[in-house]
């Protein structure tokens, strides 16, 4: 897949307009208070092996910024450089305004990370919980009403008492997330949550993060399931190969790069073998990709990539016709589509393009 | 009122680092040795040297081998933390690594102490051993805590560094019993050491610390001790930079 075709309609990174520094340290963009800010980001293990590479984003106050990504795409690595852990060896950011290469514990203090990686002490669920309160320096009686939220909420009440290790994977992982919301923070950054989470109890802390997010918590969460980006998500970040093939929202990213979507359009009557080639050869005119499944009949089913302006078309062409029109309808398009049409091509050279904001 | 960093993560790593098990065998086993040796071999070894009884001359090597417990308590503490990804989670939160670091060497030195405090308990009634000067605990104590740095730096470079488990914990088995056994702890170098094993000997550290609690026991704390407590000290020195520098380049990610 051509990459270049479909990012035409695109526009380079919408650069720092109107950008002015806190007090405080953050920065605002736009009238919003930008929390993180990539600008041209990049991490190299060896001077010829860069893991991330010319990363441009920004997440702002009470936003949700997912990051997608194969396998070995940069997510993990650019949560660690995000989160100081590591330091960029190519361009920079800002972390609540501050540049990442000086972050320190003040910023660290603001910010929940949750591990890819399973972290946990050799004590009970319950007592992990309030022990990671203690090391952030929660108060005792705080930590013990929280402890008691968290394990209601993350229904792990009944293995407070066990050890870390003898829970299952999904019960590990929903101790991971609940551990981590026993401190206070403005950003929380989540390395895969969900993996191994069954549908329902996904779903449930998806919506515990929406809610926290509407209440002003910034969230970066990185995931392979992309229906859950596409939920909780108000931007998101494609990553291919350490680069970031585009940025926007999940609808503009659907938009931009689902590829071809299915319309369906049943007349009134059947047409006529003439008017099936006329109408054929209309839609062959203005289609992108098109491909005709069915075109006898009253049924037409089409797949093109300029599914919404070819039905325009169809619609118009039977209106001149007076043939009425019973039902249109057009595929939903998935950003799963997206990711598969994005990340299916050759990796990206140049600058990464972001999509226009909502 | 919320304690200092350093002390928060000291008190994370008595709670939940080490369980109760491993702890009691640690710091049990030292002092089950000396119940055994000391009162075995107090049979057969009729005096050594200055110390006068076998027993005696044991005690104070095996309280100055506390540091090495201590220290393979703190090495084991910052493997876990890798392996399970608590070094990680620490640092990206609001913490240094200088005050991770810190903690790690604050416990190796409180285990060690806590070692001390067991052996004194258990073994000094059994030794005889004359009761000594604020000046000569002073004397044990700095020690104890230079030998704690030195040893606790050592393996905690180590752990910075070795990526896997078997190799660190072989290689941690192998220096602690190596130290302890090529050192003056249990037997006095004489002149009848073969050459070679009393220049190894003089150069383990462990044995400058035993040295030294040994003559603090006897009162005969002396010029020798100074220089040997220089030596640790410069040692100490040595291995807690070579510590902070594989904190400085330390990798995340899995560790097997």
């Amino acid at each position: 897949m051509d990459h270049s075709v479909h990012r035409k309609t695109l526009r380079a990174p919408a650069g720092r307009r109107g950008s002015t520094t806190l007090e405080e340290g953050g920065t605002i963009t736009d009238g919003r208070e930008v929390i993180v800010r990539a600008q041209n980001l990049g991490f190299a293990y060896r001077p010829d092996r860069f893991a991330v590479r010319g990363l441009n984003f920004e997440l702002y106050r009470g936003q949700v910024f997912g990051l997608l990504g194969r396998n070995g795409a940069g997510k993990t690595t650019t949560v660690r450089l995000l989160t100081t852990l590591l330091t960029p060896t190519e361009g920079g950011g800002t972390l609540f305004g501050r540049d990442l290469r000086s972050c320190g514990r003040a910023e660290r203090a603001r910010i929940g990370v949750v591990l890819q990686s399973e972290s946990l002490d050799f004590v009970t669920v319950e007592e992990n919980l309030r022990l990671y309160a203690f090391l952030w320096g929660v108060g005792r009686e705080t930590a013990k009403a929280r402890a008691e939220e968290m394990l209601e909420l993350f229904e792990l009440g009944h293995n407070r008492k066990q050890k870390p290790w003898a829970l299952s994977g999904g019960e590990r992982r929903r101790f991971q997330v609940a551990r981590e919301l026993m401190h206070d923070m403005e950003l929380l950054f989540l390395d895969e949550p969900t993996v191994g989470l069954d549908a329902l109890t996904r779903s449930r802390i998806l919506d515990y993060l929406a809610g926290r997010a509407r209440a002003g918590l910034s969230i970066v969460f990185t995931t392979h399931i992309l229906h859950e980006a596409d939920r909780l998500c108000q931007r998101i970040g494609v990553m291919h190969e350490g680069h970031l093939l585009t940025v926007g929202s999940p609808a503009e990213i659907k938009r931009a790069y689902s590829g071809a979507r299915t319309v369906e359009a049943e007349f009134e009557r059947p047409l006529t073998p003439e008017e099936s080639e006329e109408l054929q050869a209309i839609l062959a005119q203005g289609g992108e990709g098109l491909v005709l499944v069915e075109g006898r009949g009253a049924l037409l089913v089409f797949r093109a990539h300029n599914a919404e302006s070819l039905v325009a078309g169809v619609v118009r062409w039977a209106g001149v016709r007076g043939i009425a029109v019973e039902r249109v309808g057009v595929s939903e398009s998935t950003l799963e589509d997206a990711f598969v049409h994005l990340v299916s091509g050759p990796p990206p050279s140049g600058v990464p393009l972001t999509l226009e904001e909502p | 009122m919320t304690l200092p960093p350093v002390l928060r993560l000291v008190g994370r790593n008595f709670r939940a680092s080490i369980d109760p098990i491993t702890l009691l065998v640690m710091f049990g086993q030292p002092a089950f040795l000396i119940v055994i040796l000391g009162t075995m071999f107090n049979q057969l070894i009729p005096s050594v040297g200055t110390s006068g009884s076998y027993i005696a001359f044991l005690v104070p090597g095996m309280i100055a081998s506390q540091m090495i417990t201590g220290a393979v308590l703190a090495g084991r503490i910052f493997w876990l933390d890798r392996r399970w990804s608590m070094v990680e989670q620490i640092f990206s939160g609001p913490f240094l690594r200088a005050e991770y670091l810190a903690a790690l060497l604050l416990t190796t030195l409180l285990f060690s102490l806590v070692g001390v405090g067991i052996m004194a308990l258990v073994a000094l009634p059994l030794a005889g051993l004359p009761a000594i000067s604020g000046v000569e605990l002073l004397v044990i104590l700095a020690t104890i805590a230079l030998g704690a740095t030195f040893f606790g730096g050592l393996l905690i470079a180590l752990g910075g560094v070795i990526r896997s488990a078997n190799l660190y914990f072989t290689i941690q088995s192998l220096l602690q019993y190596f130290l302890i056994f090529v050192s003056t702890v249990y037997y006095p170098v004489t002149a009848t050491t073969p050459t070679v094993l009393k220049v190894v000997v003089y150069a383990n550290p462990l044995t400058y610390a035993a040295n030294t609690v040994r003559d603090a026991f006897t009162h005969s704390f002396g010029a020798s001790d100074l220089t040997a407590g220089a030596i640790l000290g410069g040692l100490a020195l040595v291995t807690f930079s070579l510590a902070i520098l594989s904190f400085r380049h330390l990798s995340f990610g899995p560790v097997q």
